[in-house]
């Protein structure tokens, strides 16, 4: 009886190499649980307590005095939108510095790269501890905490978008013999405009559920508030403190979501 | 009176990888010629063009443009050296998000200050110069459209009316029609002719077609390996050459038109 083999559609040595990688996961997963004693089942394991923890305390929402909630709601997204303003102005300026093609200085661009890639995966929490602890709690020291992360963000982004939008134009431009700000006037900007107001856009989407965060271990705003709540067990008023966070944030979601949407189609 | 408006003596462009592109090339042109030159992918054509306005730096030798020694010049020196230099792209090389008008004028950039530049402050005098440059090229009812909006070939010319603008006394043009149809090509290749012509501008052109060459180029340049292999006017370009150029016998060469068989 003939033994018929199937019919690759891969690449032999991609396949080896994909099953070799599948199983170094695997071992991995099984060893950080052993190590670890973090059983991932144990949240199933264990659900009733959560439940009953949510029925009985968290349950039903109540807000006891809305006045000062809506004025950290506020505080909260100013945070958000103005962090996300002066991070955005500063990381444009960067970003013509830090894409090659269009960088008066090609060698310093490299390292500008290298700068913000790495900040950038420093999580806005992170930031804040670090801030906290040498300048103090407080609002501004939130506030910096969520420019540097999203600069970081924002030049890494941009920076990729003028390298992809702009290397042909910015040729156009240089033989014509335009001087670098014109270049970046008459050229990069044009042509990345629309990019630069969708990654806008995304950071404030971001920085909103960010600013929440980092309002809790000491920037003010509604996650402060919910903060305290919590710490002195009024479970029911930091659930409803929990639906207004979720429903501000959703709505900004929305909001940004369909700007980007009307940003993008006016092609 | 020495017509020569540009001379290249001993350029090489050897790329960090090893591979040398360019090697110890030497030619001159003189003012109001049309030089075509040809030659298969990866035989220079592009790094010569692209070093003779500096866009490449070479690793030596020397360019001369109307006299002034182009290599070692930098930052404002080099911007008014490249104003006299226009270059005309594959790929148009335009700013897709403004208007013709708008991408047309960018020819003007070398000419005015820092501050009018950014702004887009041009004269009335160059905006008009701009119009009356779009309807010759049939254009004038799509000045304010987006350059994105347009054709290929449509983009080819408001390429050319870029470069027209900067009252250049050279046109480098580095495969102007490669993305164009048989249709635009004609119109493209017309219009870079006669307005040179007209003007009294100098044009360099890579091509890969050596039929088109033929037919416009008053010198043809055959470029193979880096180096020079042939420099003289069209009618002199045979079969012969053309196999040197291209490393592989006539018939295995797409080339429509006649030729002069030797």
């Amino acid at each position: 009886m003939l033994k018929i083999n199937k019919i690759s559609i891969i690449n032999q040595r991609e396949k080896k190499l994909f099953t070799y990688f599948g199983i170094v996961v695997l071992v991995l997963f099984v060893g950080a649980t052993y190590l670890t004693k973090f059983n991932p089942l144990e949240v199933l394991l264990n659900s009733n307590e959560v439940w009953k923890f949510i029925i009985k305390d968290f349950l039903p929402p109540t807000l006891t005095k809305p006045v000062g909630i809506f004025d950290a709601i506020f505080i909260t997204i100013c945070l958000a939108i103005s962090s996300t303003f002066i991070a955005g102005i500063f990381a444009i300026i960067t970003a013509m510095f830090g894409s090659e093609y269009i960088s008066p200085f090609p060698k310093v661009s490299k390292i500008i790269r290298g700068v913000a890639t790495f900040l950038r995966n420093i999580p806005p929490l992170v930031w804040a501890f670090i801030l906290f602890s040498s300048l103090g709690i407080g609002t501004g020291v939130g506030f910096v905490a969520l420019v540097i992360s999203t600069f970081a963000f924002m030049t890494r982004a941009f920076i990729e978008s003028i390298d992809e939008v702009s290397k042909d134009s910015t040729e156009g431009l240089l033989v014509v013999g335009a001087t670098f700000s014109q270049r970046v006037f008459q050229g990069i900007i044009p042509s990345c405009m629309q990019d630069f107001i969708s990654w806008f856009l995304y950071c404030i989407e971001v920085n909103i559920r960010a600013s929440t965060i980092v309002g809790m271990v000491g920037g003010g705003g509604i996650g402060l508030v919910l903060f305290s709540y919590l710490k002195s067990f009024k479970y029911q008023t930091a659930a409803g403190i929990i639906l207004i966070i979720s429903a501000t944030i959703i709505g900004v979601d929305l909001l940004t979501g369909f700007l980007r949407k009307k940003v993008m189609e006016n092609e | 009176m020495d017509n020569t408006i540009l001379k290249a003596k001993n350029i090489t462009k050897t790329y960090p990888n090893g591979v040398k592109a360019l090697d110890d090339i030497s030619f001159e042109i003189k003012k109001g010629e049309f030089i075509v030159v040809i030659g298969p992918s990866g035989s220079g054509k592009s790094t010569l063009l692209r070093s003779l306005n500096k866009l490449i730096d070479l690793t030596s030798g020397s360019v001369t443009i109307d006299g002034e020694e182009i290599l070692n010049k930098k930052g404002k020196n080099l911007r008014l050296l490249r104003r006299k230099m226009a270059m005309i792209f594959q790929h148009y090389n335009l700013v897709y998000r403004l208007s013709v008008m708008q991408n047309v004028l960018h020819g003007r950039l070398g000419y005015m200050t820092n501050i009018n530049g950014v702004f887009g402050n041009y004269s009335e005098e160059d905006k008009l110069k701009a119009i009356e440059l779009l309807n010759e090229i049939e254009l004038g009812d799509h000045i304010y459209n987006r350059a994105g909006d347009l054709s290929g070939g449509q983009k080819q010319r408001v390429g050319i009316a870029r470069a027209i603008m900067q009252d250049p006394q050279i046109i480098l043009c580095d495969e102007p029609i490669a993305s164009l149809d048989p249709s635009s090509s004609k119109i493209i290749m017309d219009i870079i002719f006669n307005m040179a012509k007209k003007r009294g501008i100098t044009c360099i052109v890579n091509l890969h077609q050596i039929d088109v060459a033929i037919k416009y180029a008053t010198r043809i340049i055959g470029l193979s390996k880096g180096k020079i292999v042939f420099n003289d006017v069209a009618e002199n370009l045979d079969n012969k050459t053309i196999e040197t150029i291209y490393n592989t016998s006539i018939d295995n060469l797409m080339i429509n038109g006649a030729l002069k068989t030797m």
